[in-house]
């Protein structure tokens, strides 16, 4: 058994899904108590791992970053991956500058780095950052936990992510629903409903179960967001067969979504719910 | 030319292994003491500094401030740092610069709850957010106020986290005439009222709705019974939609919270 991730999110390699990741790191430090010096050395040499995927990992193409962090009991431990030509490789000579002023702030703020070929082509950084500050979350223990995945025709307007436990994933969620909120170019007012939501669905999460991650995904349109949430499993069998219309999802997500669809997809269910901005 | 494109990446390099060889020729003069060697040295990495210092610009300190930290690890960096050993200097710089950059958080007490500059920054956002509301007639966007106030949209998400979260701030304090204005609706609206109609809202919510304030139960009844928006309340009430927005969150989970309890 090996622990599983607390924070998986798998989005492209566009510039402003840093600022996405800057977020949900800030979040997690607020859950967990990381002072905000420590906070700041992580959000730093993060920024400059993400920025190297952003910049340099797809030759000036599109393509997954993903972010895993490990929340330990007085080290937190951050990897950025890509499936790119990663870092270490066929470096433009233009390039070398600023990236080695990346990988030189990253190995001066983080006391353990390590940089590995990912299967299949990729390069993942794992920084290790010790943080005697924060609060020990229950651990995660899962075999075979996959982070999420997104089809290519996706990746541009959506982000994937999994959070546990729950006391995490309600801080870390409706701040990340703010941010895609906002991309989407939602009023401040709108975006408030949208984090009602993310609060709601935490909650909902919670109480099915404690130790499971809370897996959805999200994707942008203009005025609009689809969120599909990942139901257990062992739900289904409980229900009568799929119905489109979902009766059962409580009044307040109920009233803060314009549509709602149950989905089945293999085993699982699927719950697709869609918030607008209408104005 | 194709010769002269050879001839070009060749100048380059030759440049850039001269660039090298006068960066030694100017330490080996520093460390003899050479005032207008080390000056020399202070102008080249000056860019380096400053890029260290922008990496830190979004945190509560002026630019300027920062600036002035990382060119002080700067020369720390020039007087210790060894050229025999053969390392460059940027790597030997970047965490003698950082370490300094960190060392003047701590002392200047940086990590205090919520930093002065933020603050400003949320008070800021709250009002534009309200002006903007009026002259439109609906919230803006975030871009529209990270446009308005010249700021990053990161920095108008952050205030908007930070109006949601410190309450203590004087974020709270009443508008003039607000209070009177929320105070009649509420009287109005009649307390046993707001009660059952929110039984629509969560039949196991109805047992535990006494136990949170008033206020709080006329805007959840607002919000998810009369399905009016959250600016809409805020007109009706009298208070802004960032409140309304925090009053409806804050509610909500002290009711997630009774009913748990309570099961």
């Amino acid at each position: 058994m090996t622990a599983s991730p607390n924070v998986c999110l798998t989005l492209s390699n566009q510039p402003d899904n840093v600022v996405l990741v800057r977020e949900a790191l800030s979040a997690m430090a607020e859950t967990v108590g990381v002072d905000d010096v420590e906070l700041n050395d992580i959000r730093t040499a993060v920024t400059e791992a993400c920025n190297n995927v952003v910049l340099h990992a797809y030759e000036g193409a599109e393509g997954p970053l993903q972010l895993e962090v490990y929340l330990g009991a007085d080290a937190i431990e951050v990897v950025v991956r890509d499936h790119g030509t990663g870092i270490k490789p066929h470096i433009r000579s233009e390039e070398q500058a600023a990236l080695g002023i990346g990988l030189s702030i990253i190995q001066a703020l983080a006391p353990r780095v390590e940089f590995r070929d990912v299967v299949g082509g990729g390069t993942e950084v794992r920084m290790e950052f010790v943080t005697p500050s924060a609060v020990a979350l229950e651990s995660l223990v899962h075999d075979g936990f996959e982070p999420p995945i997104l089809a290519r025709e996706d990746l541009a307007t959506t982000a994937a992510l999994a959070l546990a436990p729950a006391a995490l994933a309600r801080r870390v969620l409706p701040r990340v629903i703010c941010v895609l909120a906002a991309r989407a170019r939602f009023t401040t007012d709108r975006i408030s409903d949208a984090e009602l939501l993310a609060d709601a669905l935490v909650a909902q999460a919670a109480q099915l179960s404690t130790v499971e991650h809370l897996k959805m995904s999200v994707c942008v349109e203009p005025r609009s967001l689809e969120l599909r949430v990942g139901s257990p499993a062992s739900s289904r069998a409980e229900r009568p067969a799929a119905d489109s219309a979902v009766h059962d999802v409580g009044p307040v997500i109920e009233k803060l979504t314009d549509e709602r669809v149950l989905l089945a997809e293999g085993d699982a269910e699927i719950l697709k719910l869609r918030l607008r901005d209408e104005r | 030319m194709t010769v002269t494109h050879m001839t070009n990446s060749t100048a380059t390099r030759d440049s850039r292994t001269g660039a090298r060889a006068g960066e030694e020729r100017l330490f080996a003069r520093h460390q003899q003491g050479d005032r207008v060697a080390r000056e020399e040295l202070v102008q080249r990495f000056m860019p380096l500094a400053r890029s260290l210092a922008r990496r830190y610009d979004r945190s509560s300190e002026p630019f300027e401030d920062l600036l002035q930290v990382a060119a002080l690890g700067l020369l720390k960096a020039l007087d210790r740092f060894d050229p025999d050993r053969g390392h460059p200097f940027a790597s030997f710089a970047v965490p003698t610069v950082l370490g300094e950059m960190r060392r003047h958080f701590r002392d200047a007490g940086w990590s205090v709850h919520v930093p002065r500059g933020s603050q400003e920054r949320a008070l800021k956002v709250r009002d534009a957010q309200e002006r903007l509301a009026n002259t439109r007639g609906r919230a803006p966007t975030v871009n529209e106020l990270a446009e308005y106030l010249e700021l990053s949209t990161e920095d108008v998400i952050d205030a908007l986290q930070a109006i949601q979260a410190y309450e203590s701030l004087s974020l709270d304090a009443p508008r003039p005439g607000a209070a009177d204005e929320a105070m009649s609706y509420g009287d109005a609206m009649g307390e046993e009222d707001a009660r059952y109609e929110l039984v629509e809202l969560d039949a196991t919510v109805s047992a535990v709705m006494g136990r949170i304030p008033q206020r709080e139960r006329q805007i959840l009844s607002m919000r998810f019974v009369e399905d009016l928006t959250q600016t809409e309340i805020a007109e009706r009430v009298g208070i802004s939609q960032m409140q309304v927005s925090r009053l409806l969150r804050r509610s909500l989970e002290e009711l997630r919270a009774l009913t748990s309890t309570t099961g």
